[in-house]
Parts: C-alpha cells; structure tokens; sequence
C-alpha cells in the first residue's frame, strides 16, 4: 500500500467517522473510547496467548523437579519405572547423528544457493527445500521406517533414526545459511574478489566468517528441532531400555519424547514422574539453545 | 554486566558446550561404570507384544538377570498384533500374544511359528461409575456386545437394569472405550462377546476387528492406555488384562460381574479362573493353540486365556535359539512360582502343559 | 588459472551436495507412491470417500481379491472420516489461533514499549520451540478435563442452537481439545509473522493518518491492520499447513475415532498424521500387508493436501507482494 493509497484511506475513515456525528468533543471521546475497546481486546489475546505458555512451563517445571533425582541420569528405565540415562543418552546420540549428516548437507548446499546458484535453479531448489520442511513429520518417519528399517534390513537401528532427525532438519539448515549468506554486505565480496582472491577462496575468507553466527545459529535452532521430535523415531530408532550401543544397525535407541509420549498414558505415577522429568530436561534443551542462538545473534546486530 | 555484548556472546557459547561436554561427559562416566567387564559375551534379545503379558516380563527379567546378567532382554508392549507380527518376521526374537496364532500363510508356514503358553492370564471388564463403582455390576455378552455397537446407549437401558436388580444406575451415556492398536484383549473381548451373544456382536473376533461406529466412544493404547483412559473418563466402560487389576483398584475403578456360559455371574478371582481352566486344558493340541474362553462349568469365569510367546523355529543364530529357550524354560520352570504369578494375578499352567510348551522349545534352531 | 579450475571443483561439488535436497524428497514422493497404489487399486476412489477403515478378519480363513490385489477377508479401507477430521482441526485451530495471533501482534506492534515488547516476542517465539509431545502432555493434562468437564458441557447447554456445537458434550478428548492444543502450536507462527510485517508498516502512512485526525484505533485499522492484512493470511495459510501435519500432541488428544464421522464438536476424532503414527503397528499384522500400503496411501493424501496447503501460501504471499 502506498503512502497515498493509505492517506487515501484515512481520509475516507475521518470522513466516516465525521458522518456518524458532528465533529465534537463528544464524537471524538467516542472514537477514543473504541480505541481504548481494542487495546483491551488486543491485551486479552496476548495474554490468552501468553496463558497455555505460562501454564505448560509451570506445569512441567512444577512436575518435572518434584520428579527430578540423581537416579534419573544413573539408571536406565526399566519397563515403566527407573531412571532416564538411556533415554538421555539415546537423545542426544541420535541428534548428533543427524546434525552430522544434516549439518554439512545443508550448509554447503545454503552455500550453493547463495554463492554459486543461477536463479532459476536457485529458485527451483529453495521451492523443493520449502517443500521438505511442509512434508508432516510422521511422513518421514514412514518413509524411513519402510526404506531403512524393513527395506534395507537396518531394523531398528540408530543409523534410521538419524538419517530421519537429517532428513527432518536439512530444509531449515539450508534455509538459514542461505539467508545469514545473502546478509553479507556486497562490497565485502566485491572488494575481495577485486583483489584477484578466487570465488571459492572469497566464500571461505570473507562470507562465511561474516555470516557464521546467522549459520550456527541456524545450526541450533535445528538442534532444537531434532531434541523436540518424537514421528520420526517412532518407527526408526523404536525404544530400547539400554544405553545406545552405538552400532549403527539392529540395534533400537531410546529417547526422551518417547518417555513423555508413552509414559503418562501409563497408569503408574512412578511414569507419570518419569513422563514429566523428560518433558523438563526437553524444555530446557530446547531454552538454552534458544538462548545461545539468540545471543550470537544479538551480538552480531551490535557489531 | 560489564562484559559488552560480544563478550557475553562468548559467555553464552562457552557456557553451552561446558553444560553440553558436562552432560555426555557424565553420562559417559556412568555408561563406562554400569558396563560389563571386558570378556563376558553379553546375549541381547528383543521381546515385544501383549500389554497384557508385559508387566509379567518386568518381573521375570530382572529376577533372570540375577542367574544370567550376561543376557540383555529388552521388553516392549505393542500389543499382541504387533507381537505376532515381529516374530513372524524377526525384528525380535520373543514376541508376546494373548491369541494364539491366526491361520495365515506365514503360521503354518511348513509349522516354522510357534506359541508356546507361559501362563494362564484372565480379562476384566472395567467400568467407572461415580458412586457406583465398589459394586460388582452385572454384565453378559449381549449387553455388552449392544454397547460396542451403539445400541444400548444408557447406563439405566432395561437391559442393563433387568440384570442388576436394585441398584440405581445413572441416567447418563455409555462412553465404551476399546484398543486402538492390535491387541490380544481385543481377540479376548471379542471372542467373548462371538461365543456368547452369537449374532448380536456382528464384526466378529480378532486381534482387530471393524468396529462398529459408535458415536461416543474413545480408544486408548494399550492396557496401561485403556487404564488411564477408564479413569479420566466418568461412565466409561472398558475391558482390561488382569495383570492390570491392581491399578484399577488404586483408581477405585468398578470390576463387572459377567456372566458364564452357566449362567452365573462371576469376577475374576483365582479360584474362578482355575475352574474355567480346568475344564478346557485337557484339550489343549500339540500346537497349544487354544481358546479357553466362554468355558462349561458353574464357577468357570469366562474370559480366559494362555498367554503365548510366539517364536520363529528357525531363529537368526545359534546363541539366540539358546538363550531365547533357557530364558523361556526358566519362565515355565522357576517362573511359574506364585510369588510372580501373583504380582500380576496369573495362574500357573498344569504340569502337562509345561511339558508340551517345553517339547516345542526343543524345536527351536539357530 | 587454478583459481577459475578450483572455482568450477567447488561449484560442481556444492551443486552436488545441494542435490541431497531434490533427491530426497523425490525419493519420499516416489516411494510413497509406489508403497500406496496397491491400496489405492483396491479400494478405487472409495479410497478416499468411504467412512470404514478395517483391516480385515486375520482369523478368518478367506482372502479378499478386487482389482487384481489382495487384502484379507473384508478389510475395507476408507479414509474420509481422517480427511474430515485433519480439516476440521485445523479449522478450529486457525478459529481461535488467527484472532489471538493478531491481536497479539497488534499488542506488540502498537502499544507495546520496546524493552516489554523484545520480552514478550522471545517468549512467544520460546512457545514455538517446544516440542510437540510436550505440548500433547499439557493437552491430556489440562486441556482435555477441562473441556470435558467444564467447557463442552458449558458450550452443548448454552450454544446449542448453532447446528455442530449441540449434542452430547463428549468425554474430553475430541475435536475441541484437538483443536485448542493445534490452536497454541500454530500461534507463535501467526503472532510473529503477523507483528513483523505489522512494524515493518512505515511510520510515514501512520503518521499521514494521525496528521488527519483520526485517532489511535482508527489510524491502526485504516493503516497497519489493512497493510498487513496479505501477512495475516499467509502467516495463517502456514499455520494450517503446520497443523494439518502435526502428530504427535493431536494423537494424544483426540480420542482416536474409527469408523466415523465427526458428529459435533466435542466428540472423538483422528487426522491423517495420528492415523498413521497409532496405527502402523497394527497395518503389519496384517499378513497380505495391503494396511501397510493403505497408511502409505494416506501419507500421499497427506503429502499433496499439504503440498496444496503451502502453495497456496506462497501464492498468496506473492500475489500481495505485488500489489
């Protein structure tokens, strides 16, 4: 909308409003008074959206440290009850295996989108990396479960599991290096590439080193993600009661959102704690990478 | 702070990996300490399938691990539909079923699937009446099988009231609950329902069956599922494996009295359940595939079951087949004490049927 | 040169890497596709218009054969009722999300001081971090008693005269519980999106409106609300793709209906992710394994009402750009 197309219709309104009664102080109380009906209404939704917020944090930190004990990260969960260290474990073994598959992929391929795409192709690529991140999440476990699990004959197996947290994070990865790359101011480039200093080169001692903390930031906030997801390790990695045995095949892992998912449907309190110290070790994964995500970035504003 | 932003940026960043290192790092330290010492082969074996046999299993395996902490048994409750499926196709090596075997190809297969009874286990039915639920209310097949297909719709129909004579039910909606997941108790409930209201239960029986679309009624997974789902939801009814009764008890949830193939209106108490199995072991065929439910007999309660582990003769190797038999021995053998049984409300299987379930583990290879 | 030759390596090798993205969701789509046809020749368009979804009698001895496929004896498989429900959802999702999304923003964009404002944005955005088997924990913990004991039967007794919101009040779990816990994972989404395209506005155009004597309201309704009106529909057109795949908080809330169509609001329903996610267990007992193919079938579904969702958005979001 332009600024005359707005001016436009601000006249109309004035005019409007001058119709309905004569411009008085009385009128203008009036439009005030409606002014002060909307802020009303626009506190009440900030506040019923801030609500379930608020309440899903209480209720899970409430939960969660009266369930909290040194026993959760020494033992391992036997049938309903017992401790949380395989599932911990199982977690953050199966994040790292898909930030290490995703991880590369996706920034070289934000890389690529960036740096060296045409635009055509580079618009065809981000349309298909869009529509990976709209592709629901129980698809890609499906789909991991039918080709790794059964297909190849990988079983339950860490390999699926992180293959799926990949398959689930890459599209953000690529989205936000592509994004914290497009950043860097053009004369940056322009100057090192006038000096004779190779694209490749240009890429590595100019962007990159510009745009790495939008990178890792993209980086942890895919993290976060992956910690977060429960459909597709459902049929990938399953659930085991034991420490991940770090083989890559025929070998199923436990993780955290499981314990939250099935534990409190079981009809034990002793899974209900469990349920609930899971949920509160997940929140606060997911808070400190937000944090140190938003720190690194912060402080790249400032510079 | 007087760190500046890009310091606290530094900060922030270093705090996180020291918290992350710490973790695994921790972690990792615990990992080390709880493994075994170097040189002992450790045997790792996957269980998965009824709810129902499941809480059987967490007792077993512990007390196993103390005669053989070499072996690692990892039990799972997926149902009983799920049990016989990964069995058939090796995901695991034990799967657990209340229902025998179906008569598909892969079953009889040249005889390759086996279910070999460990126990025999029993099913409730389970409503939540507020106010109501201490008494032992009377249901049988018909009435049932009228609910599961919407059409009794109240707790006060004439049906219902006729059989519980004197006792003031509400006014209120019946919120059926079932299994949403491949399920033994689902075979068990439906089996009942089949032989004794013939015609009136239309879908028939299986571990899934077509439910008729009833408008209130809500699914759960799993026993434990089905548990919490009965006690969130008042004027529910569900039917539930009876290693679960302790917990429908703490809940102060309602046990239904139903009626037998006499006539009588039983619940699910030990001796009641020996009756029922008593009257039909005796023709229990070589393959242990049997239905014990809807037995003869005045105090026979009518559901009943064996509990099967469905096994694949040909398992993937040699030390699978031998520890997949000596852990099941020891469940037919050591654990058939009461002092297990009785934590999950089993009965023990008559000493015939032992030596039947053991002549079929001999026909496990590797 | 070598500088132009290690140019040509490297942008050879990213373009390479960069394949990994069009060839994994060419292999999803195929594969899909290819897993879900045997279900689709057996059960025709009835696929997607009948309301049975059974799996057939196992123990039954008989196998079912149409169309050149086979299924055990009777399995049927609709899935109209998990279309309907997916739908109907979001729907109530978007309902209570999109006010609650602007107003927020509007709050943020408008009244909000800076320092409450940066505040109250890193919360919302915390909300969408957290994962969704959380948020399924706080559905079945709060959410569902209360809306089966308070707000359903409140709404069936006091709102009955519109046609879906009369009739029994339900248990709890259902389409209304779904609908709120989808309402609070998509809102984030539409209060951020919406509250950045609201302070992006020029201060210019709201200037002009004051400088006209309107007051605050008016200028914000002619100005921002109007300028940020194209925001507003994209951020929800992306809020509905978000809820139509969402899993894991909706199957621990909705009741798991079969068999059924959604009768009024409170009752049980399913969608198409939790379908798939509960039952895959039970599609692999089935021995002809056409319930494996029928769930790959209803990811397809799944897949290209999505993929229509989220073009749609972008349509949108670009048609107004124009503008």
């Amino acid at each position: 909308m332009t600024t005359h197309e707005a001016a436009e219709a601000a006249r109309l309104r004035l005019r409007h409003a001058e119709a309905v009664g004569a411009a008085s102080v009385r009128t203008r109380r009036a439009r005030s008074a409606r002014g002060y009906l909307v802020l009303g209404l626009a506190t009440v939704a900030i506040l019923a959206a801030l609500f379930p917020l608020v309440d899903i944090i209480a209720l899970v930190t409430v939960h969660g440290i009266a369930a909290m004990k040194l026993s959760l990260f020494t033992t391992v969960t036997s049938g309903v009850a017992g401790g949380l260290q395989n599932a911990i474990l199982g977690t953050l073994v199966l994040v790292a295996g898909g930030m290490i598959i995703a991880g590369p992929l996706g920034v070289f391929t934000g890389i690529y989108l960036a740096e060296w795409a045409e635009p055509r192709v580079a618009a065809v690529l981000r349309y298909l990396s869009d529509v990976l991140v709209g592709v629901p999440s129980i698809v890609i476990g499906y789909f991991g479960f039918a080709v790794f699990v059964t297909g190849l004959g990988w079983g339950f197996s860490l390999a699926a599991g992180a293959i799926a947290l990949a398959t689930f994070m890459l599209p953000y990865i690529v989205r936000t290096t592509e994004l914290a790359l497009t950043k860097v101011p053009g004369e940056l480039r322009e100057g090192s590439l006038a000096l004779g200093i190779t694209r490749g080169r240009t890429i590595h001692s100019v962007s990159l080193p510009v745009a790495a903390p939008g990178i890792l930031t993209g980086l942890l906030l895919a993290l976060g993600i992956g910690l977060g997801e429960t459909a597709p390790l459902i049929y990938t990695a399953s659930w085991s009661n034991y420490d991940p045995h770090l083989v890559p095949t025929h070998s199923p892992v436990g993780y955290l959102t499981y314990v939250v998912w099935t534990f409190i449907n079981q009809p034990f309190s002793a899974s209900h704690e469990l349920a609930y110290a899971a949920a509160l070790l997940l929140l606060i994964g997911v808070l400190v990478l937000n944090l140190v995500a938003r720190q690194l970035l912060v402080g790249r504003q400032a510079d | 702070m007087t760190l500046g932003t890009k310091g606290a940026r530094w900060v922030s960043v270093v705090a996180a990996a020291a918290l992350l290192a710490g973790t695994v790092g921790a972690q990792g330290a615990a990992m080390a300490a709880s493994r075994k010492p170097a040189g002992t082969k450790v045997a790792t074996l996957l269980e998965t399938g009824s709810s129902l046999l499941y809480p059987l299993f967490n007792i077993w395996i512990p007390s196993y691990n103390k005669v053989h902490p070499n072996v690692q048994i990892t039990p799972g409750s997926t149902g009983s539909g799920t049990g016989i499926s990964d069995a058939e196709d090796g995901t695991v090596q034990i799967g657990a079923s209340d229902a025998y075997l179906p008569p598909t190809a892969k079953s009889t297969n040249g005889g390759s699937m086996l279910n070999v009874p460990l126990g025999i286990s029993a099913q409730m039915i389970n409503f939540n009446l507020p106010g109501l639920n201490a008494k032992h209310l009377h249901l049988n097949g018909p009435i049932l099988a009228g609910i599961f297909s919407g059409k009794i719709k109240k707790w006060n129909a004439p049906a219902i009231a006729k059989l519980n004579k004197g006792v003031k039910l509400p006014n209120h909606a019946i919120i059926p609950i079932r299994r949403i997941d491949g399920s033994g108790d689902t075979f068990l409930f439906t089996q009942y329902m089949t032989f004794s209201a013939g015609s009136a239960w239309a879908p028939g029986y299986g571990t899934t069956v077509n439910w008729p679309a009833v408008g209130n009624e809500i699914s759960a997974q799993g026993n434990s599922g089905m548990v919490t789902a009965l006690n969130s939801t008042p004027y529910g009814v569900a039917y539930i494996g009876i290693s679960y009764e302790n917990e429908i008890v703490s809940h102060k949830l309602g046990i239904a009295a139903i009626e037998n193939k006499a006539g009588k209106f039983l619940t699910p108490n030990p001796s009641d359940i020996q009756f029922a199995a008593a009257a039909m072991v005796s023709k229990t065929p070589s393959s242990e595939a049997l239905s014990l439910i809807f037995s003869p007999g005045a105090n026979s309660y009518p559901i009943i079951n064996y509990e099967y582990a469905i096994l694949d003769t040909k398992q993937a190797n040699a030390t699978d087949a031998k520890w997949v038999k000596d852990f099941l021995t020891w469940c037919l053998t050591t654990g058939q004490s009461m002092s297990y049984l009785n934590q999950v409300h089993f009965q023990p299987l008559p000493h015939f049927v032992v030596n039947m379930s053991k002549a079929q583990l001999n026909r496990l290879q590797g | 040169m070598s500088g132009t030759r290690s140019d040509r390596l490297y942008r050879v090798g990213a373009g390479l890497v960069a394949g990994a993205v069009p060839l994994v969701l060419a292999a999803i789509l195929v594969f899909i596709l290819f897993d879900g046809l045997p279900a689709i020749r057996y059960m025709g368009v009835q696929f997607w218009t009948s309301i049975s979804w059974n799996l057939g009698n196992e123990y039954g001895t008989a196998l079912t054969v149409r169309n050149g496929v086979q299924a055990m004896q009777g399995a049927s498989f609709g899935i109209l009722p998990y279309i309907l429900g997916t739908l109907l959802t979001s729907v109530v999702a978007l309902v209570i999300a999109v006010p609650l999304g602007v107003g927020t923003a509007l709050f943020l964009s408008e009244w909000a001081p800076a320092r409450l404002r940066t505040f109250l944005s890193a919360l919302v955005e915390l909300l969408a971090g957290v994962p969704s088997v959380v948020y399924g924990l706080w559905g079945l913990a709060v959410v569902v008693p209360a809306v089966g004991a308070s707000v359903a039967p409140w709404m069936a007794a006091h709102l009955g005269f519109i046609p879906f919101f009369a009739g029994s009040p339900g248990s709890g779990p259902g389409l209304l519980a779904a609908g709120v816990v989808l309402a609070i994972m998509v809102l984030p989404l539409i209060a951020a999106t919406t509250r950045d395209a609201m302070i992006q506005t020029p201060q210019a155009q709201r200037e002009a409106a004051y400088a006209l004597g309107l007051t605050k309201w008016e200028a914000v309704s002619a100005v921002v609300l109007r300028g940020s009106r194209p925001a507003i529909v994209g951020a929800s057109i992306l809020g509905l793709g978000r809820a139509l795949g969402e899993t894991m908080a909706v199957l621990m809330v909705c009741g798991g209906a079969v068999n059924l169509l959604p009768g009024n609001l409170y009752g049980p329903v399913n969608t198409l992710a939790a379908v798939i996610a509960s039952q895959l267990d039970s599609a692999l007992t089935d021995s002809t394994q056409m319930a494996v193919h029928a769930l790959a079938a209803v990811a397809l579904t799944l897949f290209v009402i999505s993929l229509i969702v989220n073009g749609l958005a972008r349509l949108i979001v670009r048609e107004e750009a124009r503008a």
